[in-house]
C-alpha cells in the first residue's frame, strides 16, 4: 500500500488531535508533523515530501498571500472550514484548493473524502511497490510455491530464463519479500495456492 | 519510575533497550535514568512516543543529538535479535512441536521463520555497516569548521533519501504469518502457546512499525536536512 504524508495545520488543539486519531485510522495515511497556529509549516514543507496538507479555514486565511503565489500548494491543501465565513479581502476562494471538508462533517463522509483524495494520489503517482501482481506474474509465483526451478518455469511458460528472473526480481520487489518461503506463505494467504500445492523444494 | 511501568506496562519491551529492568524500589525516573547514564528527556521522549497512538513526531525528538539516536537505534536492533526475535522463534518451534499439523505445513512455518530471521538479520547489518556509520560521519564533518572535501564530494551523489526508498517493511511477512496460523492452519491443542506466538507477533509488528516511524519521520528527515546545510555551506550555488 502506497503511504500518503500529510501535515495539519490547525490551531485548535482538540480539532486537531480529533483529526489525527481519525486520519491514523485510514490506511495509507502518515501524519509527518502537526502544526498548531504558526507559520512554520512553511518552512518545514521546502524539505519534506509532503503530499497532503490539511490546513484549518483561520491558518488558510493568515497565510493566504503565500497560498496565492504557490499554486503547486494550493493542489496539496485540504482545507477545513469552519463558521468563519469570511477570511481577508482577496484570499483566494476556497475551489481552488483540492479539497475542502466541513468541522461538521460526519464520519462516514471525512473517511470517504480522504479515501478518494489518496486513490487519486495514487494513480497520479504509482508506486512500483504497491502494484498489484500481474496477471503473468501470479502465474510465475504459483509455480514457484509449487516448487519449480527457474529453468522449468522457463519451459513450462516458453519463456527465457532470463524472462523467469526478470519477472522474479519484480515480484519481490512489489511485494517486499525476498525469501521463498516468504512469496509462499504470501501467495497462500492470498490464495493464490493451497497448502496442499505448496511445494518447498530446498534444492533450489 | 515504577509507577510509570505499572501504569503503562506496553513500555516493558522498551526497557532493556535502556539497560533498564523492573525492580525499580522508590527511584524516580530521572534517578533510574541517571544511574544506568540514560539522558532522561531522551527515555521520556522515546516512551511517549511508545505509549501514544496519536503521537506525531514534534521538536521533542529534534532535541537530541543524531548519535544519541542512532545509538537507540543499534540497542533496538539488539533487542531485536537477541531477545525478541529468539523468544518468538523458541515459541514457534515448540507450538511446532506439539501440533498435529502435517510435515509440509510444519516445514513451511519453520523455514518461513528461519528465512525471515535472515532477512532481518541481513536488513540490520545493512543499516549499522552502512546507514547509520554515515549519519553518525556526517554529524561529526557538519561540526567541523573545515569538513573533508572528500565527504563533500560523497555527499553531493548520495543522499540518506536513497535508503528510505529501499527502506523494506519488516513487519509485512510477520502478518501473513499470523494470518497463516489464525486461517489456513489446523486449530492447535496448546491454546495458551498459540495465543502467546500471535501476541508476540502483533507486539512485535508494532514495534516494528513504530521503530521504522522512528527512522522515516526522525531520523531521515533530520539527516536530509543536515546533508543539505552542509553542502550549501561547503558549496554555495
Amino acid at each position: 500500500m502506497r503511504i500518503s504524508n500529510f501535515i495539519l495545520v490547525i490551531d485548535s488543539y482538540l480539532v486537531r488531535k480529533g483529526l489525527v486519531s481519525i486520519l491514523n485510522r485510514i490506511q495509507g495515511v502518515r501524519i509527518l508533523k502537526e502544526f498548531g497556529a504558526d507559520q512554520s509549516f512553511m518552512a518545514y514543507l521546502e524539505n519534506h515530501p509532503v503530499d497532503f496538507i490539511i490546513i484549518g479555514q483561520s491558518g488558510f486565511d493568515r497565510s493566504f498571500d503565500l497560498f496565492l503565489s504557490n499554486p503547486g500548494l494550493l493542489e496539496k491543501t485540504i482545507l477545513l472550514q469552519d463558521f468563519t465565513i469570511d477570511g481577508p479581502p482577496g484570499k483566494p476562494p476556497a475551489s481552488d484548493v483540492q479539497a475542502s471538508i466541513h468541522l461538521m462533517e460526519d464520519r462516514e463522509a471525512l473517511n470517504g473524502k480522504i479515501e478518494k483524495l489518496l486513490g487519486q494520489h495514487n494513480e497520479k503517482n504509482p508506486d512500483n511497490r504497491s502494484m498489484k501482481l500481474s496477471p503473468r506474474e501470479i502465474t510465475i509465483l504459483r509455480l514457484v510455491c509449487g516448487g519449480l526451478t527457474n529453468r522449468q518455469i522457463a519451459e513450462k511458460l516458453f519463456l527465457s530464463a532470463h524472462t523467469v528472473i526478470t519477472h522474479r526480481k519484480n515480484i519481490s520487489s512489489k511485494l517486499g519479500i525476498k525469501s521463498v518461503s516468504g512469496l509462499t506463505i504470501y501467495a497462500i494467504v492470498n490464495n493464490i495456492i493451497t497448502i496442499e500445492e505448496v511445494n518447498l523444494n530446498p534444492d533450489r | 519510575m515504577y509507577r510509570v511501568v505499572l501504569e503503562n506496562l506496553q513500555l516493558l519491551p522498551l526497557l532493556p533497550r535502556f539497560n533498564l529492568k523492573p525492580g525499580f524500589g522508590d527511584k524516580s525516573v530521572d534517578e533510574v535514568c541517571k544511574s544506568h547514564g540514560v539522558n532522561t528527556d531522551f527515555f521520556l521522549e522515546i516512551a511517549n512516543a511508545y505509549l501514544d497512538e496519536l503521537y506525531v513526531p514534534g521538536e521533542g525528538l529534534s532535541l537530541f543529538s543524531l548519535d544519541t539516536m542512532v545509538n537507540y537505534i543499534i540497542s533496538t536492533h539488539k533487542y531485536y535479535t537477541e531477545v525478541a526475535l529468539p523468544s518468538v522463534a523458541s515459541k514457534i518451534n515448540r507450538l511446532m512441536d506439539q501440533s498435529a499439523l502435517s510435515e509440509k505445513e510444519v516445514n513451511l512455518v519453520t523455514l518461513f521463520f528461519s528465512d525471515y530471521k535472515k532477512d532481518f538479520l541481513a536488513h540490520i547489518s545493512q543499516e549499522e555497516k552502512h546507514i547509520l556509520p554515515y549519519v553518525i560521519e556526517l554529524e561529526r564533518q557538519s561540526k567541523m569548521e573545515e569538513p573533508d572535501p572528500a565527504f563533500i564530494q560523497k555527499l553531493k551523489t548520495y543522499s540518506i533519501r536513497e535508503f528510505e526508498q529501499e527502506h523494506d517493511r519488516l513487519e509485512t511477512s510477520l502478518k501473513h504469518l499470523s494470518e497463516l496460523i489464525i486461517k489456513y492452519l489446523p486449530p492447535f491443542d496448546d491454546i495458551q502457546l498459540c495465543h502467546q506466538v500471535l501476541n508476540d507477533l502483533s507486539t512485535l509488528m508494532k514495534d516494528l512499525v513504530d521503530h521504522a516511524e522512528v527512522e522515516d519521520k526522525v531520523l531521515i528527515p533530520r539527516v536530509a536536512e543536515l546533508e543539505k546545510k552542509l553542502l550549501n555551506r561547503e558549496s554555495p550555488a
